[in-house]
């Protein structure tokens, strides 16, 4: 390695989700200030495999802060300590020489890990699927520009269709809850012409799964707005709470 | 089941609007209790003759009643959101910290809830069920001598206080009301609102138990 | 065997309808009947499986991300081409299919670009239908950018997200199409076999992610629309899982390859800043608009930039193509930005960068006005380097970026193995030999939207597809050979990881067969390779289970097949003795450096057929004809 930092890190290690977990002390030495804590991760994990151990099982993939596959707490903050970025721009500069780094998975009943960091997040995809999505076949869309959509909406939108799934809003929150996650999908497509058929059909349902996959309740502690590395607002949670107001009560859904 | 029912008592978001809506509606009983109290400092001419009117008033019992249904189903669901939001996360972290968004009051939700609720039956079985005597005012100076009951209402009050400043803004988003115009706005005047009940309710034990001139 | 691109008669404009036309058509009602298996779910195959269950079709869609939402279509950052002419400049299919034509240095098949240009409008409609939200004008319509190779106004975006957009656009699709029931989705899934029964594609075995399980699904048709192999460099600005790995097992079962030596080297990225670097980052191209790259004019001069007056700054770029400047194409300014290196003149701590420099523009504009346009950059380059480029200048360094190169199809996107289709950034069809930008977006949703509907059925409804189920001893034999591999791959217990091999393989990749490539250092690689190979299998260290959640065996058996799929790239680049597009062959130039194309020779396309352990590959050739366009010499001075 090319530096000369060493740090102490807690990891978290679990074999699956069925045995019980525990930490685990390993040492992290050369480290540069330019390293993620995923290169310092690599590291340690090379030296463990030449030892014939298991290594740290964590999930990343692009490693640039879009894909949302990434996602641990680091000393007690999903995505480590900074605001909106992910545990992939996570740099070693952040740390001082010498502390000891605590590094264990999203932790919620909704998300059973899967490995050591590694936690489960299907229930993402399973809210999506019961209809986080505008019901349009291939094929039969009209002209493009033929809807008209605000900019202040279509930026509106956009704001919250950046989310990208981390799962750092459970993990934040006190209550475990996936408001902000479900509120951000209500959000994108409540706010476009196109989402507008489906609107109250879509806050029934998405909220029907979210309980299901037994998420907490949000009880407006605004910790996941501070954790999602795409700054998404609890507006849209707000925003999903009026559609569900008005769906339940008004509604033909 | 009817669906609306199904819709708002068995579902996150229809269990914390409820919440929201009977705490707006507490908030609202908070006011109209504090201005009857503050006819403590006109007298006790003017306080008892205040007591006595309110209960003497036709429409006192269901409007009792309905406000302990109000409390009742507060304190209920918000009992079931926390017990489920304690089981959404069955393993805690073993380091935690706040990224940012959460406060004292937003964290300590159920400590105050409980310790209000605590605070609830003592006041009732004092105030409501106690022996008037010559008058509640004659009762409410004679409560308030006591230094122990005297730090216990202002502790009491102070949870209040804590409580509000959570749940009065937080009401607002649970109902769908947030923009970044007025949000502000709204949270300042939690914060005020808060402040004023918690300080309201918690000078008056504080006059009675400094007051001097003996009682009457 | 020849190669039959199966490209419609009748004149260019009409092929693509005269083909749907004459295409058979499978019933409504026997569409349940069919079994197709996609493979991997970015634009390419979210948009397909969608589209395929919503026909009818019972798909199982495999991907080895944890969820479909995750593949790496997810990080393209520009936007995606279409021929709306909405800006009203003169942009027309002809002209979309012309640009992306000359852009692939006229080394793509003219059918299937044209139909490409002919589809682009319906993606844009299907996508902002689905709720994507691309930037709109004030008055509501939506907005367009210009982008590198053309010269009309014709991407859509999503900010510096389009690629996540329009992927969950097709997530959405797709997992519409999960809850009907249509389509089962298979995450955490890696694909390690083809299994081919009487010589058409019937399944795939593929490996659970989780538990370690060898798992076999059967199908009618297999749909690979698996990604680049641009991780075969090591370092390149692709996720890390992406790999050559199902392509190149497909391949080993008779696909073949087509022109695995185009590689697009992208020359706006953050450098290497150490030698435990697992990524490189890309940073948008449009801040060559504004900045202006230059490295001191001695070698070895390792003062800080602000230390170097402007008399000794070499503005290479402006000097050497004064009409075009900083803005020449990308693999005009990778490989001039090697040129320098090579002279030992790079900066940083590495000398392996070269200068972005904003301060004239900052001077000129004010930051404020460069805050504007490249503020998302700026932070993030500050993020990852420590360092503020409205005070210093960036460095910056070229990366593999895309591979244009693929398993070969015909204009149906089947492979040479009936029943094996080819989608998106795994085949090889669109881009010749240098992709434009946003057009990668494009071709994925093409052949998952537009395309592989239409000749999927026409596959399936030409009949002769008997009945086969997993238990065919096919899927037996499929499975030994992985269960083999997976085997040897942890009994080896050697001295070096997998990730270590993989460093070693990528680093000489580079520096012989990146940028710039001659014959000399080709035959050097040709002759190395077999030998990280050899030392692979009997020195390498995997830890762990099989039957677990087992990275580092994941790793491995993609390096073991990187070291395999390395040797064709390099001998594909050997054979081609041009240069072109992304191809540069330092002995095939101008007299002023430039790429000087064999339009005699080396029109064609390459496709090379696996013939055996230890053989060497065939080499057969597609001829390219033009028709629509006339070949010309690129030229930006």
């Amino acid at each position: 390695m090319s530096g000369d930092m060493r740090f102490t890190l807690k990891v978290w290690r679990q074999k699956n989700a069925a045995e019980m977990g525990r930490f685990e002390i390993y040492e992290a030495k050369g480290v540069s200030p330019d390293m993620s804590l995923f290169e310092m991760l690599d590291a340690v994990n090379e030296d463990l495999i030449l030892k014939g151990e298991d290594p740290i099982a964590f999930d990343h993939d692009c490693r640039e802060g879009i894909c949302g596959t990434c996602g641990s707490v680091i000393n007690g903050q999903p995505h480590g300590p900074e605001t909106g970025t992910t545990t992939c721009q996570v740099f070693m500069r952040l740390f001082k020489a010498g502390d000891t780094i605590t590094i264990e998975p999203f932790r919620a009943k909704a998300f059973p890990v899967v490995k050591d960091l590694i936690v489960d997040r299907s229930a993402f995809d399973r809210i999506i699927a019961a209809g986080g999505y505008v019901s349009v076949g291939t094929g039969a869309a009209p002209e493009a520009n033929t809807l008209p959509v605000p900019k202040e909406k279509s930026e509106l939108a956009m704001d919250a269709a950046a989310c990208i799934g981390c799962g750092a809003c459970v993990a934040a929150c006190p209550n475990a809850a996936a408001m902000l996650f479900v509120g951000a999908k209500i959000s994108h497509l409540g706010l476009l012409p196109q989402g507008q058929p489906e609107r109250d059909r879509r806050s029934i349902a998405l909220r029907r799964a979210m309980d299901r996959e037994g998420f907490g309740n949000c009880t407006n502690h605004a910790e996941c707005e501070a954790a999602c590395p795409k700054e998404i607002k609890m507006r849209n949670i707000a925003r999903f709470n009026r559609d569900y107001l008005k769906a339940s009560f008004l509604s033909e859904e | 089941m009817n669906e609306l029912i199904r819709r708002i008592l068995f579902s996150s978001i229809g269990k914390k609007i409820l919440v929201g809506v009977t705490g707006v509606l507490l908030c609202g009983f908070l006011i109209s209790h504090l201005a009857g109290n503050l006819f403590l400092l006109v007298g006790e001419e003017a306080f008892n003759h205040y007591a006595e009117t309110l209960a003497h008033n036709p429409f006192i019992l269901p409007a009792e009643l309905a406000l302990l249904a109000v409390f009742l189903a507060h304190i209920a669901v918000a009992a079931v959101v926390s017990i489920q939001n304690k089981a959404a996360r069955p393993v805690a972290y073993e380091v935690q910290r706040s990224k940012g968004g959460s406060t004292v009051g937003s964290r300590t939700m159920v400590y105050s809830g409980v310790l209000l609720f605590v605070f609830l039956v003592v006041h009732i079985k004092t105030f409501k069920y106690g022996d008037v005597g010559p008058g509640l005012y004659h009762l409410v100076l004679t409560s308030f001598q006591n230094p122990f009951y005297t730090a216990f209402y202002v502790l009491a009050m102070a949870a209040a206080g804590l409580h509000l400043s959570h749940g009065a803004q937080s009401a607002f988003q649970t109902l769908g009301i947030n923009h970044p115009r007025y949000t502000p706005l709204i949270k300042a005047a939690g914060w005020v609102f808060a402040a004023g009940i918690s300080l309201g309710f918690a000078s008056l034990p504080l006059w009675a138990y400094f007051r001097t001139g003996g009682l009457p | 065997m020849s190669l039959d691109a199966k490209i419609p008669t009748g004149p260019l404009e009409q092929k693509w309808d005269n083909h749907r036309f004459h295409t058979k058509l499978v019933n409504p009602a026997n569409r349940r009947k069919f079994e197709i298996i996609v493979v991997g779910t970015g634009l390419a195959g979210a948009s397909a499986a969608a589209s395929l269950g919503e026909m009818g079709y019972n798909v199982k869609a495999f991907c080895l991300q944890d969820s479909p939402r995750r593949a790496h279509s997810i990080a393209a950052q520009g936007g995606i081409n279409a021929a709306k002419n909405y800006p009203n400049d003169g942009d027309s299919v002809h002209r979309l299919f012309y640009d992306t034509i000359k852009g692939g240095d006229f080394r793509a098949r003219e059918a299937n670009v044209h139909r490409l240009a002919q589809v682009s409008n319906s993606i844009i409609d299907q996508c902002v239908a689905q709720g994507v939200p691309f930037g709109r004008e004030y008055g509501g319509s939506l907005s367009n950018r210009s982008f590198g190779g053309a010269q009309v106004s014709r991407t859509f975006y999503s900010r510096g997200q389009t690629g996540q957009q329009l992927l969950l656009g097709a997530y959405g699709a797709l997992m519409r199409q999960a809850a009907s029931g249509q389509v089962k989705i298979f995450p955490r899934r890696e694909m390690l076999d083809l299994v081919v029964v009487d010589g058409r594609a019937r399944g795939i075995v593929c490996r659970n992610m989780v538990d370690g399980k060898i798992e076999s699904h059967a199908g009618h048709a297999v749909l690979l629309c698996t990604g680049g192999y641009g991780n075969v460099f090591y370092l390149s600005t692709n996720a890390a899982s992406c790999n050559v790995t199902a392509t190149w097992r497909a391949h080993k079962r008779g696909a073949f390859f087509g022109n695995p030596c185009f590689t697009q080297i992208h020359p706006t990225c953050i450098p290497v800043a150490g030698a435990q670097q697992s990524k490189l980052t890309l940073m948008s191209e449009s801040l060559r608009n504004d900045g202006r790259v230059w490295v001191p004019k001695t070698a070895g001069d390792n003062r800080s930039p602000s230390q170097i007056p402007e008399s000794e700054r070499d503005y290479y770029l402006e000097r050497r193509y004064p009409s075009f400047g900083n803005l020449v194409p990308r693999d005009v300014a990778s490989r001039a930005a090697k040129a320098v290196i090579d002279e030992k003149k790079g900066v940083g701590p590495t000398g392996l960068a070269v200068y972005l420099d904003f301060a004239d523009s900052i001077k000129r504009l004010g930051a404020d006005v460069i805050r504007e346009r490249y503020g998302n950059l700026f932070d993030m380059y500050a993020h990852i380097t420590a360092e503020d480029p409205y005070q210093t200048p960036m460095r910056i360094y070229p990366a593999v970026h895309y591979a244009m190169g693929g398993l070969w199809v015909d204009y149906n996107l089947m492979t040479t193995v009936p029943g094996l289709f080819c989608l998106g950034e795994a085949n090889f069809s669109d881009h010749g030999a240098n992709r434009l930008g946003a057009s990668a977006l494009m071709q994925g949703l093409a052949d998952g939207y537009f395309v592989i509907p239409y000749t999927l059925g026409g596959y399936l409804a030409s009949g002769g597809i008997p009945s086969v189920g997993a238990d065919h001893a096919a899927f037996r034999d499929a499975e030994k050979a992985v269960e083999e591999q997976t085997r040897r791959l942890l009994a080896v217990q050697g001295r070096r990881t997998a990730a270590d091999f993989h460093r070693q393989l990528g680093l000489l990749l580079w520096d012989k067969c990146g940028m710039a490539r001659n014959e000399a250092g080709l035959k050097d690689l040709l002759s190395r390779i077999p030998g990280i190979r050899e030392e692979f299998w009997q020195n390498v260290k995997v830890a762990g289970q099989k039957e677990s959640f087992n990275q580092a065996l994941e790793r491995a058996g993609r390096v073991a097949d990187f070291l395999e799929f390395a040797e064709l790239l390099v001998r594909d680049a050997l054979e081609r003795r041009e240069s072109c597009g992304g191809h540069f062959r330092e002995e095939f130039q101008t007299p002023d450096n430039e790429a000087r194309r064999d339009d005699k020779n080396f029109a064609h396309a390459a496709a090379w057929e696996y013939r055996g352990d230890g053989q060497d590959p065939m080499r057969h050739a597609e001829p390219l004809t033009f028709e629509a366009v006339s070949l010309a010499q690129r030229s930006y001075q």
